[in-house]
């Protein structure tokens, strides 16, 4: 298990990702070109996974468990993911 | 004797077969449980034994119910009849042929199976019992009062008539407006909730309650097929749960999925058959496990290529998520998507065409025993194989555009998922002895067997000639009146079946001969090594499959055996000797007193049910309204009473439990729910996407005020950071013992939560008030629909928020008492759930505030 000093840096981390992601929206970008927007929402969206995956792994100590665990999860998010992404992607 | 069997008369297919004089059961009385004749028991028992009768009998009653209105349909198909003639008139037929898809579906086949399942797989695997056997009891019961749930719709003006299938737009009040058409969306919550429960208890005691050594892949093969199915049924009921989830808002929010032009049907027609599909297995593949099971005990033989067969299982569990749009072909959906799931279809029928080759091998390589469960098994197989053959003509894009919506389709699937409860009805005999140590009348299961199969072919197989009928419409082409009356008298020969059964059943636990232990010659799993019925805690002993045969690691009181230990007074447990990978060294100890009887699971189902009955008609006043509030109250107060309530349940020390050493049941619950939550969240999200690609990604923002800005969103996510911070604060006060520190953190954690709560209702007070040229009359949940998913994501992620704080006020105090001072696993089993919660909001924060 980790330290308080490592669980307090994560939370600075996300603290800090989190306001960026809103910084990205104040700096405009969302609302230029296709580009600069799909560009943003790449941003906006990995920092977003970074969070998820740093929460995951350190505050619900994922990374201590056995691998298995985090394959039931991953299960569980592929199987999302293959539905969201079919689905839209029938649409179109 | 087969080439298989070994001269001693065991066979060592699954896990083997107990060879020697077992010990003397120890279990002379019920732990507190009422004997088996009081009324009390039932309403009290945990035991998987006794949830596993009340399954069988309660999906039995269900089969009834939905026969009667198939019965009801078949009557009214006699002729072809104009709207007005006939026995129903045509909401009635509607709800008739509605009521009995759902019904047969939800209510029969599946409990059907789990009913099995609860008895046999903890047998199988050598575990005393499930693992949550309280949550057990509240799967059961939570599964009967959806059903009465279910059941009260007929009374409220009318139950639901647009298909089992719930297509949008018949799904929303427009076409179906009657106040039981919600009870019975309502009802189907209820069941979803009893089946996570369900599947997050097997998969924690399959994975983690085997005997020694028994690896998975050793299974027998019932309680691998159920195995799978749980794993299946996990994943899709969570998407099935969203889908209701977002109807009952749209029903009784004024949310306006269902109802949005752009992509509003289709978004239902994909969160339906994403779950739909699979579920066709989770129908299907308990009857397949039933079916390996009895061929292999009547031909005596092992199941040709087991492990090919086994393989097979797990790849067609896996395909079943990628082949949902073929029941799609007709929609709008794109000819590249069309193409791709034509392909997948095929696919998932090559493993299956390698199971049944497998099991026709195994009955030319036997030497066949035709009894009543064989022939039961046989059939079903039979059936099967014409179902699967003209399920092939609906995977086919351009067949399925002149087959989808006739009855072809009625008779495909019936020859499938009652082909399925066919071999389900085999179960029932093979397992009857066992269940109740009598042994049913073979002669009258043969004649059931012959009017069931007789009755069966003569209701479906006409439905493949007369394929033109259009399907749901009582009024049909005059040429194929032949055969639909040749389709009722089969239906009418198929009840008289059930007669008999029932009667054979009845009569049979009365005057039956006792049936020995193992009343089959060559049956090759644990269940057949213990006396018929089994006593309640199961096993004389601990059961081992160390060296490839089951065996009993004694117990032994008074004296060492085998390295054990004596404790004074108490029973000790032979220590193992090098146990292996999984396993741990079972030491000498007082064992602990198992619980077995807890009275909360009803209750909680109970009010569970008087909730939803009041929050069907919320919207009608009247007595509604505080009967959904007292229900409220009575579900809360369960919950605590159940946590409160003392309940001993002690995890088998000496176990295999790859792959998830290390991870306590308790733990592995927590993230097995946490996997299906993963889903029904993802199909949230997933279903904003949709909707947001179907209307333009970039228009979306036309459809949101102004007013709708980052900031509360951002203040939301600092909220809920901190929030997830102090939990792991109060887990580490805990680790050090401190109290005063796990209280501090655990407020500061219930602080900023209702901080977050407060923030989002001023924020949606603030947008539902809105005045702007676009947005004149505010921007509510029914405005359109960027505001629907809105707040209904964002509220079912509220939701879950109020959930933890409820959690967390319970916690609180006795945390003042010191409950969790050095012992921090309850506020980490608190914790995983409240970190999740946390990481949903992750993604909400940026879809919902920023992009």
């Amino acid at each position: 298990m980790a330290s308080t000093k490592l669980y307090t840096a994560i939370y600075v981390v996300l603290f800090v990702f989190a306001t960026v992601q809103a910084l990205v929206e104040e700096a405009g970008w969302l609302g230029g070109s296709d580009t600069l927007y799909w560009a943003a929402f790449a941003v906006i969206i990995v920092l977003s996974l970074i969070k998820a995956v740093i929460v995951a792994g350190y505050y619900q100590h994922l990374k201590w468990e056995p691998r298995s665990v985090s394959y039931v999860i991953g299960t569980g998010l592929i199987a999302a993911l293959a539905l969201t992404i079919a689905a839209a992607y029938s649409i179109t | 004797m087969t080439d298989d069997t070994p001269d001693d008369g065991s066979i060592e297919t699954d896990g083997g077969h107990a060879t020697e004089e077992l010990p003397a059961g120890e279990d002379h009385d019920d732990h507190g449980l009422p004997p088996m004749s009081s009324v009390k028991r039932w309403f009290l028992t945990t035991n998987h034994k006794d949830i596993g009768i009340l399954y069988i009998g309660t999906a039995l009653f269900f089969l009834v119910f939905g026969g009667i209105l198939a019965l009801l349909m078949r009557i009214q198909l006699w002729a072809p009849r104009a709207p007005g003639e006939g026995l129903l008139g045509p909401l009635a037929y509607n709800q008739a042929v509605s009521a009995h898809g759902l019904l047969m579906v939800f209510w029969f086949i599946s409990p059907f199976a789990f009913g099995f399942a609860n008895y046999v797989v903890p047998l199988q695997i050598g575990a005393k019992d499930l693992a949550f056997p309280r949550l057990n009891a509240l799967s059961y019961w939570l599964y009967l009062f959806s059903g009465l749930l279910f059941g009260v719709s007929f009374f409220q003006k009318a139950t639901f008539s647009g298909g089992w299938t719930m297509y949008a737009p018949l799904n929303i009040p427009a076409y179906t407006p009657e106040v039981g058409a919600t009870t019975a969306i309502l009802a189907l919550v209820m069941f979803v909730a009893s089946v996570t429960v369900s599947s997050v208890n097997f998969l924690t005691t399959m994975h983690r309650w085997r005997a020694e050594d028994l690896r998975l892949r050793d299974l027998p093969l019932f309680s691998s097929s159920i195995l799978l199915t749980v794993w299946m049924m996990l994943f899709a009921f969570a998407a099935l749960l969203a889908a209701l989830i977002v109807l009952s808002a749209d029903r009784l929010l004024g949310t306006t999925y269902f109802v949005t032009q752009e992509g509003g049907s289709l978004l239902w027609a994909h969160l339906f058959w994403f779950f739909g599909h699979p579920e066709v297995y989770i129908v299907f593949f308990p009857a397949l496990g039933v079916m390996a099971e009895v061929f292999q005990t009547f031909t005596g033989k092992r199941i040709v290529g087991r492990k090919w067969f086994v393989a097979a299982m797990v790849l067609v569990a896996l395909q079943s998520f990628v082949v949902w749009m073929h029941h799609m072909f007709l929609t709008a959906i794109n000819l590249q998507i069309k193409t791709l799931f034509m392909a997948t279809t095929i696919g998932i029928s090559l493993p299956f065409d390698l199971m049944v080759f497998a099991l026709i091998y195994t009955l030319i390589k036997g030497r066949i025993r035709f009894t009543t469960p064989f022939l039961f098994s046989f059939g079903a197989l039979l059936l099967f194989i014409i179902g699967g053959i003209t399920g092939v003509f609906l995977g086919a894009v351009v067949l399925d555009y002149e087959f989808r919506g006739t009855y072809w389709v009625v008779a495909h699937f019936h020859y499938v998922m009652v082909g399925g409860a066919t071999a389900l009805f085999g179960a029932l005999y093979y397992w009857y002895p066992k269940i109740t140590g009598k042994m049913y009348d073979e002669f009258l299961g043969k004649v059931h067997f012959a009017l069931y199969f007789v009755g069966f072919n003569l209701l479906y197989f006409p439905m493949f000639l007369a394929w033109q009928t259009p399907r749901r419409v009582f009024d049909y082409n005059p040429a194929y009146t032949p055969w639909h009356r040749l389709a009722t008298i089969g239906g009418f020969i198929l009840a008289v079946s059930f007669l008999v059964m029932f009667y054979n059943l009845y009569r049979s636990l009365q005057t039956g001969a006792d049936a020995d232990d193992n009343p089959w010659e060559y049956s090759s799993t644990a269940e057949w090594a213990i006396s018929s019925p089994p006593p309640l805690e199961n096993f004389p002993g601990l059961p081992s499959y160390k060296g490839g045969k089951l065996n009993f690691v004694s117990k032994v009181t008074g004296g060492a055996t085998d390295g054990g230990e004596v404790t004074d007074g108490g029973t000790a447990v032979a220590t193992a000797a090098g146990a292996g990978h999984g396993t741990a060294a079972a030491t000498a100890h007082e064992e602990e007193h198992a619980s077995h009887a807890s009275f909360w699971p009803f209750l909680l189902s109970l009010a569970g049910f008087l909730t939803f009955v009041g929050v069907s008609g919320i919207n009608k006043g009247g007595l509604y309204t505080p009967l959904a509030a007292v229900g409220g109250l009575g579900v809360a107060g369960s919950l605590v009473g159940m946590a409160r309530e003392p309940f001993t349940v002690p995890s088998p020390e000496l176990a295999e439990k790859w792959p998830f050493d290390g991870v306590e049941d308790m733990k592995l619950g927590m993230w097995i729910f946490l996997a299906s939550d993963v889903v029904l969240f993802g199909a949230f999200i997933g279903s904003y996407l949709f909707m947001r690609v179907a209307e333009g990604w970039r228009n979306w923002h036309h459809l949101i005020p102004a007013d709708h800005v980052v900031m509360p969103g951002l203040i939301n996510t600092y909220l809920l950071l901190t929030s997830s911070f102090a939990v792991v604060l109060a887990m580490v006060a805990a680790e050090r013992g401190s109290n005063k520190g796990v209280v501090a953190s655990l407020v500061a954690t219930l602080a900023l939560g209702i901080g977050f709560l407060i923030n989002k209702g001023i924020e949606w007070q603030h947008l539902f008030h809105v005045h702007s040229e676009a947005f004149p009359e505010g921007w509510e949940l029914s405005t359109n629909i960027a505001s629907s998913t809105f707040y209904l994501t964002t509220g079912l992620h509220g939701a879950h928020v109020i959930v933890g704080l409820l959690i967390t006020l319970y916690m609180i105090p006795r945390a003042w008492r010191g409950a969790y001072s050095g012992n921090d696993k309850p506020i980490e089993y608190f914790g995983l759930y409240w970190h999740f919660v946390d990481i949903v909001w992750l993604f909400l924060f940026p879809l919902f505030y920023i992009l």
